[in-house]
């Protein structure tokens, strides 16, 4: 009985001593994370009436209903952002992987290339890309020089095309810097006995890999593929989230500003969760399943 | 002996030399605009006209940092402020989110808190949430607690982050609660056991988190865009931003460009001491969630 007693006076002490250390992390969370989410959704349905107070009225669906009817700019931007991240994000994971299987083959230098690719992730939040992109990897002042005779022999209009891939090439790269360490990470947990008996029974290392290394490592092609939408969708580069910061930062336009990112959010939400449903019956999980 | 010699021999192949060759193209590109912004920033100003244009420097000068420099001494500010803004906001805020993380983790993973299953699916969800939909209610949240131009609105908003908990957790989880018993019997308090048992044990864990917060921090654009007005309390990359005038635009590109390179260079120099332990750390965490 004694002993019960001190057991619970044990978990009792834990548990006091867990609220102590988990509080600074919740009092922020509090603050910056769930207290804005919350504002948000009440601003976005209520339009403010002096700025200076920010007293506010509820207007129901307005800011919404304005955004897609009134607002020119709104829907052509989203589109926009939408078709490309539907178009990039398969082409990234798949290059990521195509990086990954390569530099997990039997190359020398491994760990030179893995940082390498791992480099642009330290140029952090996009800002720095899109300045380096703005100052122009092709185009009339940019940073690959095609001599002249290259436009005699492809013509200029194979020309643009292939300086305009290649343009897109280190866009790619610098956007496939995580995923490559999460699929490098993956290819290396396969069991290698696996490997072996599909080489004793002389399957050929293109059908190991779609037998035996794209399904093992499927529970990870899952997580890129969300985490490069997610990725997209949150860029700053994106033309909406800039119109979505200027409207609400900006002009004040508070209350749009917080619909538009409602719009928005809901939007990457159900792409996300499409992507999961869809995705879930493709995937292998190992182990006692 | 002589089987390894062979394989040797079958490495060096066609196919493997291709493989080579891809590779260090895709190095290429993925370091082209790297090192296309450290060519420009010590370009002279007659070489960012030429058409069409130099990838490499020719006649390397410093002329652009010492205009960087001479613009900002004919500022208000020196340049000894903002590179201290910069210097004391990142490293506070990695002082803070390690801990907060790393105490919140440790609540969460070995105290047993009530409704700690609660807490990691907010933190799963805020994980997914895009930060934009938020930007307003948090400019106000900052604003009404009298942050704004103050050292406090660019750290304090920024320790409690969703991921930085996230990857402490995964790792600490690892950690057998045998231990922890052991020492508790042995009469250790829960800080003893924290600081003494728990911090050394996740080292690797910290060690990412403080590589990722320095590129977070130090990079960061738009927190100090947003809620700092006045001019002696910008930060490096806002500041440099501002002085080396619009990006793109091609008579301040060799200035724009020195100003990206003085303020990235930092970043990249604590990466390359800490790679290897960075890219493990990532990837592991990734594979776990």
């Amino acid at each position: 009985m004694k002993k019960v007693s001190a057991k619970f006076s044990l978990e009792k002490r834990k548990a006091i001593a867990g609220w102590g250390f988990i509080s600074p992390w919740i009092i922020g969370f509090a603050l910056f994370l769930a207290y804005p989410f919350i504002k948000s959704i009440s601003m976005s349905f209520s339009k403010i009436t002096d700025i200076s107070t920010l007293d506010s009225v509820f207007v129901g669906f307005n800011n919404f209903l304005y955004a897609f009817t009134v607002d020119i700019n709104f829907l052509p931007m989203f589109l926009k952002t939408v078709t490309s991240t539907l178009i990039w994000t398969p082409v990234i994971v798949i290059f990521s992987l195509f990086i990954a299987v390569l530099i997990n083959g039997k190359i020398r230098g491994k760990a030179i290339f893995k940082s390498i690719f791992f480099l642009p992730v330290l140029l952090g939040n996009g800002f720095v890309l899109k300045q380096l992109l703005d100052m122009g990897i092709t185009g009339t002042n940019g940073i690959i020089t095609i001599p002249e005779s290259f436009y005699q022999i492809t013509g200029s209009l194979v020309g643009d095309i292939i300086l305009n891939f290649i343009g897109q090439l280190t866009v790619i790269l610098w956007k496939s810097c995580i995923q490559i360490v999460l699929f490098l990470a993956a290819l290396q947990s396969v069991p290698e006995p696996l490997y072996e008996s599909a080489r004793v029974d002389a399957a050929s290392e293109w059908v190991i890999f779609w037998k035996i290394t794209l399904p093992m490592i499927s529970p990870i092609v899952l997580l890129n593929c969300i985490y490069t939408l997610i990725d997209f969708f949150r860029d700053i580069s994106n033309p909406i989230v800039g119109y979505i910061i200027q409207n609400g930062v900006k002009s004040l336009n508070y209350s749009y500003g917080a619909a538009m990112g409602w719009i928005y959010f809901l939007f990457i939400f159900v792409v996300v969760i499409t992507v999961f449903a869809g995705m879930r019956k493709l995937i292998f999980y190992g182990g006692e399943k | 002996m002589e089987y390894n010699f062979r394989r040797r021999i079958r490495n060096l192949s066609a196919g493997w030399i291709t493989v080579y060759i891809l590779m260090i193209l895709l190095v290429c590109f993925t370091s082209l605009p790297l090192i296309y912004m450290v060519s420009t920033a010590f370009k002279p100003f007659n070489e960012l006209f030429l058409y069409p244009p130099k990838f490499f420097v020719q006649n390397p000068t410093s002329k652009n940092i010492r205009d960087l420099f001479s613009s900002m001494d004919s500022s208000v500010v020196p340049f000894s402020r903002y590179l201290f803004n910069s210097l004391f906001s990142t490293v506070s805020t990695i002082l803070g989110t390690v801990f907060v993380a790393s105490t919140g983790a440790y609540a969460l993973t070995k105290l047993n808190i009530k409704g700690k299953n609660l807490i990691f699916t907010l933190i799963i969800a805020a994980l997914m949430f895009s930060p934009q939909v938020t930007q307003i209610p948090n400019y106000m949240v900052v604003n009404s607690l009298g942050m704004i131009n103050q050292f406090s609105s660019l750290i304090i908003p920024k320790i409690a982050t969703a991921y930085s908990i996230f990857l402490m957790k995964q790792y600490m989880e690892q950690i057998p609660d045998t231990i922890l018993e052991a020492s508790r019997i042995d009469g250790a308090g829960e800080w003893r056991i924290f600081g003494s048992i728990i911090m050394p044990m996740v080292k690797p864990a910290w060690a990412t988190l403080v590589v990722l917060t320095t590129v977070a921090t130090w990079n960061d654009y738009f927190t100090p865009l947003i809620f700092i007005q006045r001019q002696s309390m910008k930060t490096l990359p806002l500041a440099l931003q501002s002085l080396a005038g619009t990006a793109g635009s091609f008579t301040r590109s060799g200035v724009t460009a020195a100003a990206i390179f003085l303020t990235t260079l930092p970043v990249i120099m604590l990466y390359l001491s800490m790679q290897s332990r960075v890219i493990k750390t990532m990837a592991f965490s990734g594979i776990k969630s």
